[in-house]
């Protein structure tokens, strides 16, 4: 068979890319060679990849397993092999159980909030019967997305500065709160102000899929139930709802990866953890072990990491079982 | 335009507009707030209550940042982000058109697994990668390198090549079939006939590259060592070194802070302005086919 009509019967939401993938280790034997030119216009992009996507990938996987320290040439390489010991060690490491629970709790405030938010802010652009307004309206919710993440901290860190920046002066002088909190400064309050900045940068972004996904729902549904008396409320949770629901399953997929968050706190806090190490997620901790501190150990670091990286991918995967619609 | 106001001022509008309103104003205020410390003076900045609009706007910390060669590197971090990114932007758009015709029109043993081989790697977990990348990067001697640093960005290009192929499936084929009838050779089919019905999906993804690019920090932080040779954005979050020198100047820190803020933010803010069908083309290209 050709593989051309393959993909023409195919397309790739209805069959998973796994099942995708296998079918095809399948059927390799029984394919014909075909156009080889087909190789020479893949090739370039396929080395790329191959020893600088690829190649991190089957090391960094390796190197959880290893006693590897950057500065002990005696640990490079492929000699270092130490079985499970970094994991073992993990378990008695009370910094990186504290990470963890840093990292988990950031994004159990952060995933609901970004999804509200941007759920609401869909909801109400598109509302807005002025095709001009509607415009502005999304350009100016997607600005802050388009926003270089370092360059966003450094801004906040501006805005959060306890003496000279813009949010406290407001907060005492506007609002008229006498104690307004020391965003940067103080244990409790350092999370909060990441969650604030990480909630602001991400949520144009999940708004504007939602947004497209209000659009593509065909606008007879909401004139019918408009007929039969549905109000907004109703017409809410009945028809915008359940024609989300494809959405949700990207956004939430894409939520998985928050848990791994590390560059936001790296500069808004100055690479530190913040204040009594409040904002000291497993991420940054395995940064900072690799990269900052004593023998640079790569190996246990890689380890995090890992445990990091299957856990938000279990996360994503439960998402896409529960949510996952059947499709024809 | 009284009309339209007319019409937001209905109640079921009222609602929607202003609480639109607010949401414009928390999303543009630290916009607004950079650009404004950007222009004050020394005395307007530390005032007791800021305003958001300088009362004698000053381009003292901009002349600051750019000519004062001795205690600013902004002009060279400026010349290398646009270096990385040009050759990034450029290398990832021709391979991934490249791969994306080939996987889209080409019939050869092994296309569909290596595509899907290709998607199925963005969701194995990275673990470690970023140390096993600087071990490749030492091992290449790519480390301190525009052009190492720039070819990794440009490998990461699944979703490149996922784009470029969705958008040569959506173009007829007849054209090309009429081309290569007419005798011409796969290359002349691919870059006079295939390339330019393609442009769409490669200003899409040349965008996206582009503002990955411009705001990479891990790696740009972890494989450049000197500060002369670091991207804008990874260099604009560590000037902090100015305080010292600044006790005297007529200029602030914080104000020559916040106008490098405005340059590294500036380019991507005109791209966006300029081009913003092409994100929501490049979302529902992107992210909702996969």
């Amino acid at each position: 068979m050709t593989t051309m009509q393959n993909v023409e019967r195919v397309p790739a939401q209805q069959r998973s890319a796994w099942r995708e993938f296998l079918y095809q280790v399948r059927t390799l034997r029984s394919q014909r060679w075909g156009n080889l030119w087909g190789y020479v216009f893949v090739a370039p992009a396929l080395i790329l990849y191959l020893i600088f996507q690829a190649w991190p990938i089957v090391r960094g996987f390796y190197m959880a397993f290893s006693d590897y320290r950057w500065i002990i040439p005696e640990t490079h390489g492929w000699s270092s092999f130490n079985g499970l010991a970094n994991f073992r060690e993990m378990a008695q490491d009370e910094t990186f159980w504290r990470s963890l629970w840093i990292a988990v709790k950031f994004t159990l405030f952060y995933v609901p909030a970004t999804l509200i938010l941007a759920l609401f802010v869909a909801v109400m652009i598109s509302k807005v019967k002025n095709s001009k307004l509607a415009g502005f309206y999304r350009v100016v919710s997607y600005l802050p997305v388009i926003l270089p993440v370092p360059v966003a901290m450094v801004v906040w860190r501006s805005i959060y500065h306890n003496e000279f920046g813009y949010l406290n002066h407001f907060l005492e002088r506007v609002i008229g709160i006498g104690d307004p909190p020391n965003w940067l400064g103080s244990p409790q309050w350092a999370l909060t102000a990441v969650l604030i900045v990480t909630v602001w940068m991400s949520f144009g972004q999940q708004a504007l899929l939602f947004l497209i996904g209000i659009y593509n729902i065909n606008i007879e549904q909401y004139e019918a139930a408009a007929l039969d008396g549905a109000g907004g409320w109703a017409q809410f949770r009945h028809i915008t709802m359940p024609g989300l629901k494809p959405i949700f399953v990207i956004v939430l997929v894409l939520s998985a990866g928050v848990l791994g968050t590390t560059v936001e706190m790296m500069v808004l806090f100055n690479t530190g953890g913040g204040p009594a190490e409040a904002v000291l997620t497993t991420g940054l901790y395995a940064f900072r072990t690799a990269f900052e501190v004593g023998d640079m150990r790569m190996g246990y670091a890689a380890a995090m990491s890992l445990v990091l990286g299957v856990i938000s991918m279990l996360l994503s995967g439960i998402v896409f079982r529960l949510l996952r619609t059947e499709r024809a | 335009m009284g009309n339209v106001i007319r019409r937001s001022l209905r109640p079921e509008n009222l609602v929607v507009n202003l609480s639109l309103l607010l949401i414009v104003v928390v999303c543009l205020l630290p916009f607004l707030w950079s650009v404004s410390s950007s222009l004050k003076g020394r005395q307007e900045l530390f005032e007791t209550m800021p305003s958001l609009f300088p009362r004698d706007p000053i381009l003292g910390n901009y002349q600051f940042i750019f000519t004062r060669r001795d205690m600013s590197m902004i002009p060279l971090n400026m010349f290398n982000s646009f270096k990385v990114t040009l050759i990034a932007v450029v290398v990832q758009t021709t391979l991934a058109t490249m791969a994306g015709y080939a996987f889209a029109r080409m019939e050869f043993k092994g296309r569909d697994l290596l595509f899907y081989s290709l998607i199925l790697l963005i969701f194995v977990p990275r673990a470690g990668g970023l140390m096993a990348v600087y071990e490749l990067m030492d091992f290449l001697d790519l480390r301190n390198n525009h052009w190492g640093l720039a070819l990794l960005y440009a490998s990461a290009m699944s979703t490149a090549v996922f784009i470029m192929k969705q958008n040569f499936l959506s173009v007829p084929r007849e054209l090309e079939e009429s081309a290569v009838i007419e005798g011409a050779n796969t290359w002349q089919v691919f870059l006079y006939v295939a390339v330019p019905l393609a442009k769409g999906g490669m200003v899409v993804v040349a965008l996206f590259e582009f503002l990955y690019v411009w705001g990479e920090y891990l790696m740009a932080r972890t494989l450049i060592d000197f500060p002369e040779l670091q991207t804008l954005s990874v260099a604009v979050s560590k000037v902090t070194g100015w305080s010292a020198l600044f006790t005297s100047s007529a200029f602030s820190t914080y104000g020559a802070e916040a106008a490098a803020h405005v340059v590294a933010m500036a380019p991507v803010i005109l791209i966006f302005i300029l081009m913003q069908k092409w994100f929501i083309r490049g979302l529902t290209d992107g992210i909702l086919k996969m």
